[in-house]
C-alpha cells in the first residue's frame, strides 16, 4: 500500500514538473488508437509520411514556441514562409542559391524585428501588431513576386542539401521515405533546446514571459529578450521557406497561409502556455507530430462524416481537448 | 564599518530630501524627507494612496522625482532604472514583483546574475553550481528548502518572501525594500518572515518595511516615517509613540 502511494506520487510529481509528460501521453494515446483501428498504420511508410508532413510546420513551431514563452504571438510567420521561399527561389533561378538561402533567413528575420520593435515601442499587444503585419507582409510577397507563381528552372544539388530524399538511409529501411529536412529540424531543435534551457538568454526568456515586472526588477532587459525572440521566429519562418521551395521547387503568393495557426496549435498541444512563461521545444515537436498523426490517421480512417478535407475540424477538437488534458495533468499535483 | 556612527544605528544608507513628485497636475508627493541607516528597520506608514509606493518607486528608479535629491551612502545619486537601483545595492522584495512562479527556486535566485561556464565562445548555465550555491546560501540564513529545482509557485507566501530576502542578503544588498510582506500571511508564517527581517538587520542591512497597518510592523520596527496625502507627517523612533498614536497619525485623526 505504502509503496503504491509512493509510485502514484511520483507520477503526479512527473506530470507537475515535466513540461512534456502531458503532451507525450496524448501523442502515445493517439498513436495507440490509430494503430488499433487502421491496418498498416504502424509501419515505417506511414511514420515517415507523418514526419515529412510535420517537418516544415515543425521549424516554424519552434520559433513560435520560444516567442510564446516570452508571452508574445506572431501571426505573420505564414507570410514570412512565402517570403523566404520567393527570396530563395528567385536567387536560385538567378544562379546564386547560397546567397538566396542566406537572404531568405536574414530578411524575414528583419521583418520579425519590425514586429518586435512595433510591439515594444507602441505597447500594442503582439496579437494585434502581427495581425496587421501578417497582411502587410503578404502584400510585400505580392510586390516581390509580382503575384506570379515561381517555379525552378533547373534542379540544383542544393535542393537536396536542404530538403531531398535521404536515399542512403531509406534503402536500408523498407518503405521509409525520410528527407534531409528532418536533419535540419532535429539540429534546430537541439540548438534551441540548449539555448532555452541551458543559457542565460533562455532563462531570461522564461522570466520575461512568466513575470515581466519581476524580470525587469532583477535587471533583465525585457525588451531586448522580446525583440530577439521575434527575430528568431521570423528567421525560422524564412528558413522554412527555403525548405519548402527545396522540396516542391515551386511557390505561390498564398504559400504558407494558415501555417501560423498550425504552429500556434502545435505549440499549445505541446504544452506551451498562451500566457507565457511555460513551454518546451520537445513539447513543440510532440505537438507538431500529434497534429500530423491526426491528419494522416483521419485520412486513412475514411470516416464518412469526417471527410479527409475536413481534418481542420479534428485539429480544432484536439487543441481544446489537449489543453484541457494538459491543464488537468499539470494541476493535479 | 568605516563611516561615522549615527545614533544607535550604522552609517546612513539612503537620505531623500525634499522629494516632490507630480503626475500632470496631480501632486503625489510634496517635500518629503526620508532616511534609513544600516542595521535599521524603518517602517514607512501611510493609508492607501498616501504616496508610500510613489516614494519607493522613486527610490527604485521606476519614477524620477520632480524635485528633491537622493543621497546614497552620502553621495547624491540619480537612479534611472530598477537595474541601476540594484547595482547600488537596493533590493526590492515585492510580493508580486520579486519572483517568477513558473521558474525554479535556484533559477529565480540567480535571475539576472546567472552562474555560467564557458568553452570558447559558448557559454551555458552552471545549473549544478547554482543549485548548490542557492541551497547553501539559504541554509546560511536559516532558510531550508526541499529542493532548489522546485517551482516557486508551489511554495507558500512566507517561503517566497524568505527566498527573496535570502537572495538580497546573498548578493550583498545594502538595503531591502519590503512592500506589505506579511499582510497575506498566517500568524506562523508572519513570525518566520519577521525573523528573517531581523536577521537581515543584524547583518547590517537597512530595511524599509512598507505597510498601512502598524500592527504588522510594530514588533520589528526601529523607527517610523508616516506620510499622509503626499506630505510628511513626521519621523519617529521606537518608543516615542504608542501603536494607537501611530494609527491616529496615519489616518489623520490626530494632528501632531
Amino acid at each position: 500500500m505504502d509503496k503504491k502511494m509512493t509510485w502514484q506520487t511520483k507520477v503526479k510529481h512527473l506530470y507537475a514538473q515535466s513540461a512534456i509528460a502531458g503532451p507525450l501521453t496524448i501523442l502515445i494515446l493517439v498513436l495507440l488508437v490509430f494503430s488499433a483501428f487502421i491496418p498498416n498504420f504502424f509501419t515505417l511508410r506511414s511514420f515517415s509520411g507523418i514526419i515529412n508532413a510535420a517537418t516544415l510546420t515543425g521549424v516554424v513551431t519552434i520559433g513560435i514556441t520560444m516567442l510564446m514563452i516570452t508571452g508574445e504571438f506572431d501571426l505573420s510567420v505564414g507570410a514570412l514562409v512565402a517570403m523566404g521561399a520567393y527570396i530563395y527561389g528567385m536567387n536560385a533561378n538567378a544562379g546564386r542559391p547560397e546567397l538566396g538561402a542566406l537572404l531568405a533567413v536574414l530578411i524575414p528575420g528583419l521583418m520579425g524585428a519590425f514586429n518586435g520593435f512595433i510591439r515594444i515601442l507602441t505597447n500594442i499587444p503582439s496579437f494585434i501588431v502581427t495581425l496587421g503585419s501578417r497582411s502587410i507582409f503578404r502584400g510585400l510577397v505580392w510586390v516581390v513576386s509580382g503575384g506570379a507563381l515561381l517555379q525552378t528552372v533547373e534542379k540544383l544539388p542544393i535542393y537536396n542539401f536542404f530538403n531531398g530524399r535521404m536515399d542512403i538511409i531509406n534503402q536500408f529501411l523498407e518503405g521509409a521515405n525520410f528527407r534531409t529536412s528532418l536533419i535540419w529540424l532535429v539540429g534546430i531543435i537541439l540548438v534551441c533546446q540548449f539555448v532555452l534551457t541551458r543559457t542565460q538568454f533562455g532563462n531570461h526568456t522564461f522570466a520575461v514571459g512568466g513575470n515581466p515586472g519581476a524580470a525587469l526588477a532583477q535587471g533583465v532587459n525585457v525588451k531586448r529578450v522580446k525583440v530577439i525572440n521575434f527575430i528568431l521566429s521570423g528567421a525560422l519562418a524564412g528558413f522554412t521557406g527555403v525548405l519548402l521551395f527545396s522540396q516542391y521547387t515551386t511557390v505561390r503568393v498564398a504559400s504558407g497561409d494558415g501555417m501560423e495557426l498550425s504552429a500556434i496549435a502545435s505549440a499549445v498541444v505541446g504544452g506551451t502556455l498562451l500566457t507565457g512563461g511555460y513551454g518546451s521545444i520537445w513539447g513543440a515537436l510532440i505537438g507538431v507530430l500529434t497534429i500530423s498523426v491526426l491528419r494522416t490517421g483521419v485520412v486513412l480512417l475514411n470516416i464518412p462524416f469526417i471527410p479527409a478535407d475536413n481534418f481542420e475540424a479534428v485539429v480544432g477538437v484536439t487543441i481544446i481537448l489537449a489543453v484541457i488534458l494538459n491543464n488537468w495533468l499539470r494541476g493535479r499535483a | 564599518m568605516s563611516s561615522k556612527q549615527e545614533t544607535q544605528f550604522g552609517r546612513e544608507i539612503v537620505r531623500m530630501e525634499n522629494i516632490s513628485k507630480k503626475f500632470g497636475t496631480i501632486t503625489a508627493l510634496e517635500d518629503v524627507d526620508f532616511k534609513v541607516h544600516a542595521g535599521e528597520v524603518r517602517a514607512l506608514l501611510g493609508d492607501n494612496g498616501a504616496g508610500k509606493s510613489t516614494l519607493i518607486k522613486i527610490l527604485m528608479g521606476v519614477y524620477q522625482p520632480s524635485r528633491g535629491t537622493i543621497f546614497f551612502e552620502g553621495k547624491p545619486v540619480q537612479i534611472n532604472s530598477p537595474s541601476e537601483a540594484r547595482a547600488l545595492g537596493i533590493e526590492a522584495v515585492y510580493q508580486d514583483l520579486a519572483l517568477i512562479n513558473l521558474m525554479s527556486i535556484s533559477r529565480n535566485f540567480f535571475l539576472g546574475r546567472e552562474m555560467t561556464k564557458k568553452i570558447g565562445t559558448v557559454r551555458w548555465l552552471d545549473m549544478h553550481g547554482m543549485n548548490e550555491q542557492c541551497r547553501h546560501s539559504l541554509h546560511d540564513i536559516g532558510i531550508e528548502i526541499r529542493s532548489p529545482d522546485e517551482r516557486v509557485g508551489s511554495l507558500s507566501g512566507g517561503e517566497r518572501q524568505s527566498i527573496a530576502i535570502g537572495r538580497g542578503v546573498h548578493f550583498g544588498a545594502k538595503m531591502l525594500i519590503l512592500d506589505e510582506p506579511t499582510s497575506a500571511l498566517s500568524v506562523a508564517e508572519t513570525r518566520k518572515v519577521l525573523h528573517y527581517i531581523v536577521n537581515a538587520r543584524e547583518r547590517g542591512l537597512a530595511v524599509i518595511f512598507i505597510t498601512h497597518n502598524v500592527n504588522h510592523v510594530y514588533q520589528v520596527a526601529d523607527s517610523y516615517t508616516i506620510i499622509r496625502h503626499g506630505k510628511l507627517v513626521g519621523s519617529y523612533s521606537k518608543g516615542e509613540l504608542s501603536q494607537d498614536d501611530i494609527a491616529d497619525l496615519i489616518t489623520g485623526d490626530r494632528i501632531c
